[in-house]
């Protein structure tokens, strides 16, 4: 029993960690842009799908592991092929918001939302053009999985998912570092706060604009490798149950809330891993349940901040 | 003054959400000279620095700088030419400390502004501002109405700017803080920076600046010299809301 649970919670943040990813995009995107993306789980899939492509291309390249040292060897090289899939939706992000979205800034949200969604629905039609509709997988898993397990308090856990908890935990200590600490970062926050004040004192908001969603694409992006790489495949429809989620997270933590997008992420990860091993059928219910409770006796959520990241 | 023109506004018409809010607005201000430009609330001073910040659209008219038209630039380009704003309402940037607020021009225009030692343009702001010293690391919403007003006219002169806009620095302060912050805004135009400064009160005006003009209405009414303008009666009924 206490095993279950402990493998369901680990599990839970596991998948908590991937939502950070995507929810921190969105959060930020939404923070500092004012634009709440609905193609931002399709940025996700895409970071799958074109992990598939560039990770399959470089473990063409290495020997496949014989023993841990070259199994983590493997490992190292299917992580860089992951960040080198990330990168890739830098330019794609980019794009999306001088092209498309930076047009309807000054019009209602309606129209944010219908164009957004319209994204949303190019990319799952771009995805199909290019890697078919069957799922893919790049193989990766059962190699990395020779590395060994992570041992834990009377039973072993996969060492794959303490990689990626790891690495989720880095990403938020970045995210964190570069918002509060970093010259560029808080040029973002100082956007966020007042965009005619920041402009004033030599901010290019187009700019900021376009690093933050270029940002925000790649964390989502990246989230997607972690999947591809793990025990998922990329499909068409993978972006969307990590995208509802992804607004469940923000709205608990705080829209535009970043350590408020990491503790709602944790928070969602567990409640719905937990669901699914009590009871499958609430696996989605689940993590809405907590968020109305928290809405009604905070209304702001967790860390609530609008338009400011903390 | 003999001075070459630092600013000069010519025909100037701001518009706000579509409306024209002012009419055809000259003014001018010369290099080392203070100016005010005093009007009630409503008259139509914010709007006017916002469109030579290039903040605010305008319907037409002229706003050169150094001889360099401002209209249809970039409005993130205004400060690095040397124009530093304070807002009305301070603007500071919430969750940060007085000194990240002074460091963050030098972040964003330093290069254009030609400034090497930040660490000496962010003390000198402090030297000016020896009552913020001690709140240096105070995050800006912990302030009181006074310093929040210092730390946003030291954000704008951190960008060591040739011609400093303030608009409204002394509304809403106790009158002993009134008092500290025209002296500070007489140092700052003793270090040589044009100023131009937006005020509904007419009395405090004669103190800081050279020239002041008078806007009503969203046109330029009178101008001239402050201590004369300041004891005008038609222009104290008119700062009052009465007038024609």
């Amino acid at each position: 029993m206490i095993e279950s649970f402990v493998t369901h919670t680990l599990n839970g943040l596991y998948y908590g960690f991937i939502l950070f990813m995507i929810a921190s995009g969105l959060t930020i995107i939404f923070g500092v842009l004012g634009v709440l993306n609905l193609a931002h789980g399709e940025l996700y899939a895409l970071g799958a799908f074109v992990t598939f492509t560039i990770v399959g291309y470089l473990t063409g390249l290495v020997a496949s592991p014989t023993g841990p040292v070259s199994a983590l060897v493997f490992a190292v090289v299917v992580l860089l092929g992951s960040l080198a899939a990330a990168a890739v939706l830098l330019p794609v992000g980019a794009i999306v918001e001088s092209v498309f979205v930076r047009p309807i800034y000054e019009r209602a949200e309606v129209y944010q939302l219908l164009l957004t969604y319209a994204l949303l629905l190019i990319f799952i039609d771009v995805m199909k053009f290019g890697w078919g509709a069957t799922p893919v997988d790049p193989g990766v898993y059962s190699t990395l999985n020779q590395v060994p397990t992570t041992e834990l308090v009377g039973f072993g856990y996969p060492s794959y998912n303490v990689i990626v908890m790891v690495v989720g935990l880095a990403v938020f200590l970045w995210l964190v570092w570069f918002f509060d600490r970093s010259k560029t970062g808080r040029i973002v926050r100082a956007t966020a706060i007042n965009r005619d004040m920041a402009t004033a004192i030599g901010v290019s908001t187009d700019r900021t604009f376009t690093l933050v969603f270029a940002m925000g694409a790649f964390f989502a992006g990246f989230g997607g490798a972690m999947v591809s790489i793990g025990p998922g495949t990329a499909f068409l429809e993978m972006g969307l149950d990590p995208l509802v989620l992804s607004f469940v997270v923000i709205v608990i933590g705080g829209l535009g809330s970043l350590k408020g997008a990491f503790v709602g992420a944790l928070l969602v990860g567990v409640i719905s891993r937990w669901a699914i091993w009590q009871y499958p059928p609430v696996e989605l219910a689940a993590p809405f349940a907590v968020m109305l409770a928290i809405l009604l006796v905070k209304p702001e959520g967790l860390f609530g901040t609008w338009g400011e990241i903390e | 003054m003999t001075s070459d023109p630092l600013l000069e506004v010519s025909n100037l018409s701001a518009l706000v959400e579509g409306f024209e809010v002012t009419h055809g607005i000259d003014l001018e201000v010369r290099e080392g000279e203070a100016v005010a430009l005093v009007g009630r609330n409503g008259a139509g001073k914010t709007s006017t620095f916002r469109s030579i910040m290039g903040l605010t659209p305008v319907a037409n008219g002229s706003v050169r700088f150094k001889g360099e038209e401002l209209i249809d630039r970039r409005a993130e380009l205004i400060p690095k030419r040397g124009i530093g704003y304070q807002p009305e309402n301070r603007d500071l940037f919430t969750g940060m400390t007085v000194e990240e607020n002074f460091r963050l021009p030098i972040w964003t225009s330093g290069d254009a502004r030609d400034i090497e030692d930040e660490e000496a343009v962010v003390e000198d702001v402090f030297d000016l501002f020896t009552e913020l010293e001690n709140r240096r690391n105070a995050e800006v919403q912990n302030l009181s109405g006074g310093q929040g007003k210092m730390t946003a006219i030291g954000r704008a002169l951190a960008l060591q700017p040739d011609l400093l806009l303030l608009d409204e620095p002394l509304e809403g302060l106790a009158p002993v803080v009134v008092e500290n912050l025209k002296r500070y805004i007489r140092e700052i135009i003793d270090r040589e920076i044009s100023v131009l400064v937006a005020e509904s009160n007419a009395s405090h005006v004669p103190e800081i600046v050279d020239r002041m003009y008078v806007i009503e209405r969203g046109e330029i009414v009178d101008s001239g010299d402050p201590e004369v303008l300041a004891e005008n009666e038609e222009i104290q009924l008119l700062m009052q809301g009465g007038g024609e």
